[in-house]
Formats: C-alpha cells, sequence, structure tokens
C-alpha cells in the first residue's frame, strides 16, 4: 500500500454533499508528481466539485485528501501560493493591461518568475501594454496560463484550457501543455476533449454520477474496452478460396459479400496483421488497402457512461 | 503590503481609466459647482460654503454608494473575483484597497472644488484645511463601506442600484446637502438626524464656516468611523468571490448593522437637538454672509458724524467699507445692491433695561402676562423693530442664559440679549416684592434665579463672584427706599459699596436702580456704570451730576416707564395705538391690555399707582441737566412695566427725549454707541464703521429732521443678515 508522501494528489474516500445532494460519492484516486491527470466526465458528473476540493476552493464533507502535502481544508493559503489554476469563465478588468495584470497576480504570491521572460515564452510580450478587453480569445487563454504560471508552481489545475478555442489556437495551447509536462510540473486537468487527453494525459480518470468510474493510462482504459481492435483488409479483386484460416492471436474473422473485404478482430493486432500479409501473400491475392481500428477514448467513455464527453 | 499596494496602484489605475467612475467622482460635482454657483450668485458671500459643502457630500456619496457599491459587484458578476479566488489573497486587503484608493481618488477632486470657489468665487482658504481633508477622509472611508457592504449583501448589479439609489438619494434630499435642514417641518428635521449624510454635512460646514477641527465633531467622526469598522467587517465576513453564491434576502438587513452608529446618535439627537442647533446656526451664518451694498443713504455713524450721502459695503456679516459721495458699482464689489436714497442708515438702537419676564400689559388669562415664555416673543419683537441689541435688567438668570445662547448663536433669530442676572437688593427691598403674588412654594426659586440678598459686604463680594462664573452681562443692584405708601428696605450703602467694588474687580459694568436724588447720589458715589432711571421724584443735586460726569457714570432715564405708570394710571393707552406697538405685539395682550385700563377689577391697581408718584417732568428735568453737564446718556425703556410693550421701545424713549428738548443726534448716539460702550460692545457694534458687525437699521426719511422717522422702518440688518421682518415670528 502506498504512502500518500510518494503523491502529489492523494484522495481516499472523498465525499461532497449540498444539502442532501451528494456531488461526489466517496472516490479515491492519486496523482504521481510529473504526471499530467485527466479528469473526465459528462456534465453535472462531479468533475469540478473534486477539483475545486483539491484547489481548496471548497471544504470537503468526508475523505483524505492531500495536495503537495497539504490539506486543502486547512491549510488553504499556503495551498493556493504553491499551486497555479486556469480556471475556465474567468475574467480581468477590461481595461487592466497584460502587465499590470501579471505584476498584479504576481503580488499575491510569495514567490515570483520574470514576468517578462513568462509573457515571451506565451507570446504576449507584444501585448503588453494592450488591454485585457483587446485580447483575441487566444491570447486570453495565454494570458490565463501566464498567470497561473506567475508563482512558478509545481502543480497546475487547468480547467477545460482549450474549450472555446478555434484549432489553430487550441494547438498551440496543447503543444504548451505539452512544455509545460516537459518541465516535469504536475498537472491536474479536465477536458471535453478525448484527443486532447489521449494525447497529453499521463493517466485519467473518468466520472460519472460521483464516482470514478474508470481510470490508468489511455491505452490501458483503451485494452479495457469491450470493442477490441480491429484489422480491415481490402482486396482488388474477389477472393475465391473457402474458409478463412485461424491467424494467431485473433478473435473472430468475417469475410464480406462481396468477398473483397476482411475484419479480423485480434487481442494482439500488430501479430495478427503480419500473418494476414503473409497469407494475403501466399493467395496471390493483390491488397487494395489496410487499417487498424482501435476502440477510442471516446469509445470507452460512452460504452462506460452511456454519454458522449461533449453534450 | 506588497499585495496590498499593488491592488491599490491597480485599483486607481482602473478607476482613472473608467468613464463612470471619472464622471461620478468629478465632473459630477463639479456641474452641480458651477450650476449652484452661478444661479445662485455664490460671488455674493458665504453662499459659496454652502455650495462647496454640497458638492463636498454629493462627491463622497457618489463616491462611496456608487463607487464602491457598484465596482465591487460588477468584479463579481463579470467573474473577476473569481479568478482572484484561487489566489493566496483573502478578502481584506481587496477591501481595504478599495476603501483607500476612493479616498486617494476622491481628495483631487476636493482640492479641485476648493481652488476653484477661491478662484472664481472668493471664498476664503478654510482656516482648519487639515481638519477639512481629515473629516473628508474619515467621511470616504465611512461611505465607501457602506458602499462595499451593500455589495456584499446583493445578488447582482440590478439589486445593487434597487438598494443604493434610494440611499442616495434620501442621503442627498434630507441631510442638508440640497436643501437646508432649516427649511423642514419639525418632524423631517428629526428625521435628517438618522441619516449619516447629515452629519457629513454639520461636519464639513462646521470646519469651513465656524474654522471648527475635526475634534469639535467627535460625536460625527466616531459614528462614521465605527460605520466604517462595522462595514468593513460585515463586507469581509460576507465577502463572495463567484455569482453563483447567492445570499438570502433576509441578508441585505446587515446593511442596517452599519447604519446602527447612525440609529444610536440619531436616537440621542432627536433628544439633545444638538446638531439640529448646529444645522441651524450654520444656515443662519450662511445669511448673515451675503454682500450687500447700501447705496446712497444718508449715514448716521453713531458716534455723532453724519455722512449726508454714501454707501454702505456689507460683506461676510460685517462693514466692509463705508464709501461717502456716488455709490461704487454693486456689480464688480460682487454685492447685491439696495437702493436707500432718501433713506437713512443708522447703528441698530440698543435698550439697555427691559424686563423680558413681564408683558407690559395684561392678558385676559393673568398667568400669560408673567410667563417666561413670551420672552422669544419678544426678542423677535424688538428685532422686528429696529432694537438689535436690549438688556434684561432682571428676569430669571437660567432663562435668560438659555436665550442668550439661542439668539446669541443665531439659532433662532432676534434681538441680541445681554443680561444683568439677579438683582442685589435688601431683604424687603426693591425686587422682592414680585414674590407677594407667587404661590408660597414658588418663592424659593424665585429668589434664587432673580434677587440677591447679602447681608454683608462679604456675602455681597461672594454672590457677585459666583455670577461672574455664570458668564452674565453685568450686575444690577437696587437703592431705592420707595415712597412713604410703598416702602421699600434700602440696601445698604457699604453693602452697595462692596457689589459695585466686586462688580468692577470681576470687570462687569454694575448699573443701579436709582429712587430718588439721594439714591442717585450713593450711587454715584460708590461709582455706579450707570444709574437706571435717575430720579422722578426730585431732581438730582449738581454735586452728584457733577461727579457723575466726572467718574464716567451714565445716566438712563426710562422716561418711558414713568410715563406708562402715569398713562395706565389714568386709564390712558395712547401708547397702545402705535403703528410698531400694533405690528409686534399679542392680539390679545393689546386688547387685554385695553380692557384692563379701564376695568373695575383694576381701579383699586390704578389708583394705587397715582399712590406712586413718578413724574415723566422730573425725570425730563435731570436728563436735560445731566446733558448739559455734559453726562453720558444711554438709552433704556424698562419695558415690561405698564403700557411700556416689548419691541420699538427706543423710538418712544427717543421720542420722550426729544420732547424735553435733548437734540435728536444726542439721543441717538445715546440709543447707538453710548449704549453699546455701556455693555461693553462697542467694539462690535453701535457705529457704522468699517469691521464692525453689520447691524444697523434703515429708516425711511430723516430722523435727524423727525424723530418720527425712526419709527419708519425700512430694513433691518442683523450682523450682515437682511431680516425678514415678519418672517420672524413664524420660527419654530
Amino acid at each position: 500500500m502506498a504512502t500518500n508522501n510518494e503523491f502529489a494528489i492523494y484522495v481516499r474516500g472523498l465525499r461532497k454533499s449540498y444539502g442532501n445532494f451528494e456531488a461526489v460519492k466517496g472516490i479515491d484516486f492519486e496523482v504521481r508528481p510529473g504526471e499530467v491527470f485527466g479528469l473526465l466526465g459528462p456534465n453535472g458528473a462531479g468533475k469540478t466539485t473534486t477539483v475545486e476540493i483539491l484547489e481548496g476552493l471548497r471544504p470537503r464533507s468526508a475523505g483524505e485528501v492531500t495536495v503537495l502535502d497539504f490539506d486543502p481544508d486547512r491549510q488553504k493559503q499556503k495551498l493556493k501560493d504553491r499551486i497555479g489554476v486556469c480556471l475556465q469563465a474567468t475574467n480581468l478588468p477590461d481595461k487592466i493591461t497584460v502587465r499590470e495584470a501579471l505584476d498584479l497576480f504576481g503580488s499575491f504570491y510569495t514567490r515570483t518568475v520574470n514576468g517578462e521572460a513568462l509573457l515571451k515564452r506565451l507570446q504576449l510580450w507584444e501585448k503588453k501594454d494592450a488591454y485585457y478587453a483587446t485580447l483575441s480569445g487566444g491570447q486570453k487563454q495565454r494570458l490565463a496560463i501566464a498567470l497561473a504560471l506567475i508563482n512558478d508552481p509545481q502543480m497546475l489545475f487547468l480547467d477545460e484550457p482549450t474549450s472555446g478555442l478555434d484549432p489553430q489556437v487550441r494547438l498551440e495551447i496543447r503543444d504548451l501543455i505539452e512544455e509545460l509536462r516537459a518541465e516535469k510540473r504536475t498537472i491536474v486537468m479536465t477536458t471535453h476533449y478525448i484527443e486532447e487527453a489521449e494525447r497529453l494525459c499521463d493517466r485519467v480518470a473518468i466520472i460519472d454520477n460521483g464516482q470514478i468510474i474508470a481510470s490508468g493510462s489511455p491505452r490501458e482504459l483503451q485494452a479495457k474496452s469491450a470493442n477490441q481492435a480491429a484489422i480491415e483488409i481490402a482486396f482488388t479483386q474477389p477472393w475465391r478460396g473457402g474458409e478463412l484460416p485461424v491467424w494467431p492471436h485473433a478473435i473472430r474473422s468475417t469475410l464480406s459479400d462481396d468477398r473483397r473485404h476482411i475484419k479480423v478482430t485480434s487481442e494482439h493486432p500488430a501479430r495478427t496483421l503480419v500473418e494476414i500479409v503473409k497469407w494475403i501473400d501466399s493467395q496471390g491475392i493483390e491488397l487494395d488497402d489496410v487499417r487498424l481500428n482501435r476502440p477510442t477514448l471516446e469509445d470507452v467513455f460512452i460504452e462506460l457512461t452511456g454519454k458522449k464527453l461533449r453534450e | 503590503m506588497k499585495t496590498f499596494l499593488a491592488l491599490m496602484r491597480i485599483d486607481l489605475k482602473l478607476a482613472l481609466r473608467n468613464r463612470t467612475v471619472l464622471f461620478f467622482n468629478y465632473f459630477f460635482p463639479l456641474i452641480f459647482f458651477f450650476i449652484f454657483g452661478f444661479s445662485m450668485s455664490a460671488e455674493q458671500g458665504s453662499r459659496i460654503i454652502y455650495i462647496i459643502t454640497m458638492c463636498f457630500a454629493i462627491g463622497v456619496l457618489g463616491n462611496g454608494l456608487f463607487g464602491a457599491g457598484m465596482r465591487a459587484v460588477e468584479d463579481r458578476e463579470t467573474n473577476v473575483l473569481r479568478r482572484y479566488k484561487v489566489t493566496p489573497i483573502t478578502p481584506v486587503p481587496l477591501l481595504v484597497a478599495s476603501l483607500v484608493t476612493g479616498v486617494i481618488l476622491y481628495l483631487p477632486g476636493l482640492i479641485v472644488l476648493l481652488i476653484l470657489a477661491n478662484r472664481l468665487f472668493g471664498m476664503a482658504v478654510p482656516a482648519n484645511l487639515i481638519s477639512l481633508f481629515l473629516f473628508a477622509i474619515v467621511a470616504c472611508i465611512a461611505f465607501r463601506s457602506m458602499g462595499l457592504i451593500i455589495a456584499s449583501v446583493v445578488n447582482s448589479s440590478q439589486e445593487s442600484l434597487i438598494l443604493i439609489q434610494p440611499l442616495y438619494m434620501a442621503m442627498l434630499f434630507l441631510s442638508g446637502a440640497t436643501f437646508p435642514i432649516s427649511f423642514f417641518p419639525e418632524w423631517l428635521q428629526i428625521v435628517t438626524q438618522f441619516i449619516p449624510a447629515t452629519y457629513l454635512m454639520t461636519g464639513t460646514a462646521g470646519i469651513l464656516q465656524h474654522g471648527e477641527s475635526i475634534l469639535d465633531n467627535w460625536l460625527s467622526v466616531v459614528a462614521l468611523l465605527v460605520t466604517a469598522a462595522i462595514g468593513t467587517f460585515i463586507a469581509t465576513k460576507l465577502f463572495r468571490w463567484e455569482k453563483e453564491e447567492k445570499l438570502r434576502n433576509s441578508a441585505k438587513l446587515w446593511v442596517l448593522a452599519a447604519l446602527a452608529p447612525f440609529l444610536l446618535l440619531g436616537v440621542y439627537q432627536s433628544w439633545s437637538r444638538e446638531d439640529l442647533s448646529k444645522a441651524k446656526i450654520l444656515a443662519r451664518d450662511l445669511s448673515r454672509g451675503r454682500t450687500w451694498l447700501i447705496q446712497n443713504a444718508r449715514i448716521f455713524v453713531g458716534d455723532g458724524r453724519v455722512i449726508e450721502s454714501g454707501s454702505v459695503l456689507i460683506r461676510g456679516g460685517r462693514i466692509a467699507e463705508i464709501y461717502e459721495g456716488p455709490a461704487p458699482d454693486a456689480k464688480s464689489l460682487k454685492a447685491e445692491p439696495i437702493e436707500a436714497a432718501g433713506k437713512t442708515l443708522l447703528p441698530g438702537l440698543i435698550d439697555v433695561h427691559v424686563h423680558l419676564g413681564a408683558s407690559g400689559g395684561f392678558y385676559d388669562d393673568q398667568s400669560k402676562s408673567y410667563d417666561p415664555k413670551n420672552a422669544e416673543h419678544e426678542l423677535q419683537a424688538y428685532l422686528y423693530s429696529g432694537v438689535t441689541a436690549v438688556r434684561s435688567a432682571g428676569d430669571p438668570i437660567d432663562d435668560m442664559l438659555k436665550l442668550r445662547r439661542l439668539y446669541g448663536s443665531g439659532e433662532k433669530l432676534g434681538t441680541e440679549l445681554f443680561l444683568c442676572g439677579p438683582l442685589f437688593t435688601a431683604e424687603g427691598g426693591h425686587g422682592t416684592q414680585f414674590a407677594k403674588f407667587m404661590p408660597e412654594e414658588m418663592r424659593p426659586a424665585f429668589f434664587a434665579s432673580f434677587v440677591r440678598t447679602p447681608k454683608t459686604p462679604e456675602e455681597a463680594r461672594q454672590q457677585v463672584g459666583e455670577l461672574a462664573l455664570k458668564r452674565i452681562d453685568s450686575i444690577k443692584a437696587v437703592l431705592e427706599s420707595g415712597v412713604p405708601v410703598y416702602p421699600f428696605h434700602r440696601l445698604d450703602v457699604n453693602v452697595l459699596a462692596a457689589v459695585t467694588s466686586e462688580a468692577r474687580a470681576k470687570n462687569l459694568p454694575i448699573s443701579i436702580h436709582t429712587g430718588n436724588a439721594a439714591d442717585v447720589a450713593d450711587a454715584a458715589k460708590v461709582g455706579a456704570s450707570s444709574i437706571e432711571h435717575g430720579s422722578f421724584l426730585d431732581e438730582i443735586s449738581d454735586e452728584t451730576i457733577s461727579e457723575m460726569k466726572a467718574k464716567g457714570i451714565a445716566l438712563n432715564p426710562t422716561l418711558s416707564v414713568a410715563e406708562g405708570f402715569t398713562n395706565f394710571a389714568r386709564g390712558d393707552t395712547s401708547l397702545l395705538k402705535r403703528s410698531l406697538v400694533q405690528q409686534v405685539s399679542p392680539k390679545d395682550l393689546i386688547a387685554g391690555t385695553e380692557s384692563a385700563a379701564k376695568a373695575e377689577k383694576w381701579a383699586g391697581l390704578r389708583q394705587g399707582i397715582q399712590h406712586f408718584p413718578m413724574s415723566v417732568d422730573q425725570g425730563s428735568k435731570n436728563l436735560i441737566k445731566a446733558w448739559r453737564a455734559g453726562v453720558t446718556l444711554v438709552t433704556g425703556s424698562d419695558a415690561g412695566n405698564f403700557l411700556v410693550l416689548h419691541g420699538p421701545t427706543v423710538q418712544h424713549e427717543i421720542e420722550l427725549w426729544v420732547a424735553a428738548g435733548i437734540p435728536i443726534e444726542v439721543a441717538l448716539q445715546a440709543a447707538t454707541l453710548n449704549a453699546a460702550k455701556l455693555l461693553r460692545a462697542d467694539s462690535r457694534f453701535g457705529t457704522i464703521e468699517k469691521g464692525k458687525e453689520a447691524t444697523l437699521l434703515l429708516v425711511d426719511g430723516n430722523p435727524l429732521h423727525d424723530v418720527k422717522a425712526l419709527s419708519a422702518i425700512s430694513a433691518v440688518f442683523m450682523k450682515g443678515e437682511r431680516v425678514a421682518r415678519t418672517e420672524l415670528f413664524k420660527q419654530k
């Protein structure tokens, strides 16, 4: 059994009730230092409540929570001093300039980094004297991240960091998050974009109805899915043979009615595919196309929650 | 601290970039300033102070309620606070920074207003600038904390507007910031005492007008500070970072908690009326501060000189300049002109001998004839008649002290009251006889407040000393043996000498009532300041007259009282028919006196008075003798005695003097400069000279040719205020 000291975040039996409504119903998870941890879940699943408890914004009803060795309830200020938070739907005064915002937020923390370097890194230096209201969506989001980084936090909470941004900006922000991951900062993020979670997160937890219904690396979750990987192959002309052979690791093989497509589900698609290619050569037929379909995290999510992630 | 300073810096920058803030903070008060400044002729004296006070209050209210109140709600609604919430910051620096920036933002506006008032409207630089700024700071913080508490209890900007607007309006209209409180009906005046902005107004006005310090306003300052503390504390406790966090409507009652100090203060003030008095005095001072130019008048200076045609500039309640010859341009003097061609301007007239506790006549309801409550009407009647100072020569001391404060401060408008305090007389002497008409149980109180009957010189000195501590204006002693049918015990001359010397030691004038020539001789011997009445019975000796002249003892012949006694004994009420007497006297007093002068019921009294021979002729002869010898003369009427009704007493006394053969200019000087000297007030009034108080009487015609002109009153000025004479009796 691991002790909570090894973890950047350690959560056991966390519960949160609002009156009679129980938003979080006893969840356990932990985040290792330097890990990017994704919290996925449909709206109202308890994601935000959980994150806000971790950030020290909300008291918990029950359970054990440690974030950077602090109890978020009792050591709020110390905790807030050490984390960076990038919230959804926050704002700054319209007429504050980028530079002023950075200086102002810098004054809130005991430790701050060089604001100029930070702005340059986030490509906001040319905008340093622009009013907040005149910034584009992407610039606002970069500023939000800059503000979250002003205290050089060991841990970052990113709440939907790319939602509402256009695709180009979204990619920029994702690159930025990868850089932060490379700096070994622990990151907890929530997102609606499954591909974002697949690409950025070391591990994810899927929350639904106040409970964690699955957790692990994106790959592990995909593997747990009932929808195994499938190999789809197309021939240039129909195959005239009889029964399809049984390939290693293959679970089920089917031939289409026009006898030009086969579909093989496999526990180990790479090995199975090699055998299939060998078999095609021996049959003297020409290969038109090969596709490997893996179940996405989205499939897993739908399978587990019965809901789409973005609704 | 770092956080706090950064927040302040940002708050300031953001405020200066915000048009609404700039508008309400700077332009709005400025707009008021210019509109009122130019429409109210602010350059004509002290109105500019009122305008500054108004703009000050409007600025503080706007800065506090709208500035702090709205801004905090907007930050919450636009999710700015939500962003702060995830940082280690707490509500305290946020709220305190808002309070402090409000003050920093406000002060430049105030400075600009003061400079403009000085440059455009000639307002003097306030003597107590530091107190003014300290008070502004305290006020700003208090009103911003009210704004913050409103922000902390409302759930949206709309709600905060709904809460702020009525508060703002109530404070604007009920505090005196738009209409002076003294215009309000009594019940509304009480309401104003519960409005925090009222204390803002009276405090600022006190500092600006009276040069008060912040400590003189400690009660208001404490209330403002307590409100600031409670407001900030509750705003901290109820602080919400997110608009989603709603508060129940009942939470809005917390606003009342912040106003609690003013509820307490309001209860206290409704009882003590201190602040209401102050508001009235301040309003009075504003009316006294206007600039007038009385032009082309004949000016009777008071010291014997007459300027046949000249103009008098009144500014700040005083005579600012006297111009002989053609009038200067009123407009360039920033004064309101008063055309006075064919009129005569005199110093206000003075009656050094009245009894406010007696009406001078009869009411059908006997108890009203000697009711001290009449005194207020009497003081107003004097001012109405152009008699601008009177000395009470024997009335209950506590009533007089109260009235002197009430009318002297300007809280109420009437003639200026001086008082002698209790009469020094012998046991059974003149003055004690009034007790005979009283119920037994009232007599001790009467004696305490009305007479002193020392038996030894030591006792006399001690009693004079005690009275001096009460800050009375002079001492009066009685030396009178009466007449055979009405004998009085006469005060021992040694005791009288002690009273006199002690009064002089205490720097108080000593007036001695005399009955006959022997009394006058003794009074002159002990060295009175003035001899009241002289003698209506016999001739004052040459030696006594020369002694009076040598010692500078003034004679106040009070011919009016002798005439009143004589007329009443005869049933002659012609004195009641004089126009000014009719104008100022209560109708039931005139009617009651008319009937008493003829009634069977009072026949005994009339007969009794006939046995007390008071000869106007004898009095007149003594007056002429004194005048010829060069004795200083002063006017007094002994009003309150039979048929000498309070009001135009001096005019009639002068008529009697003129009839006796005294030149009118001598009589007028007796009624102005000489009387003022006896009151020891000649540094303030009594002559029309630069620097003196503008307490003046303007009459139609030329009283130097026709004494009756003294009663043809055109205008009365009291310390610079043009008295609305008919309004005097409507005062509450």
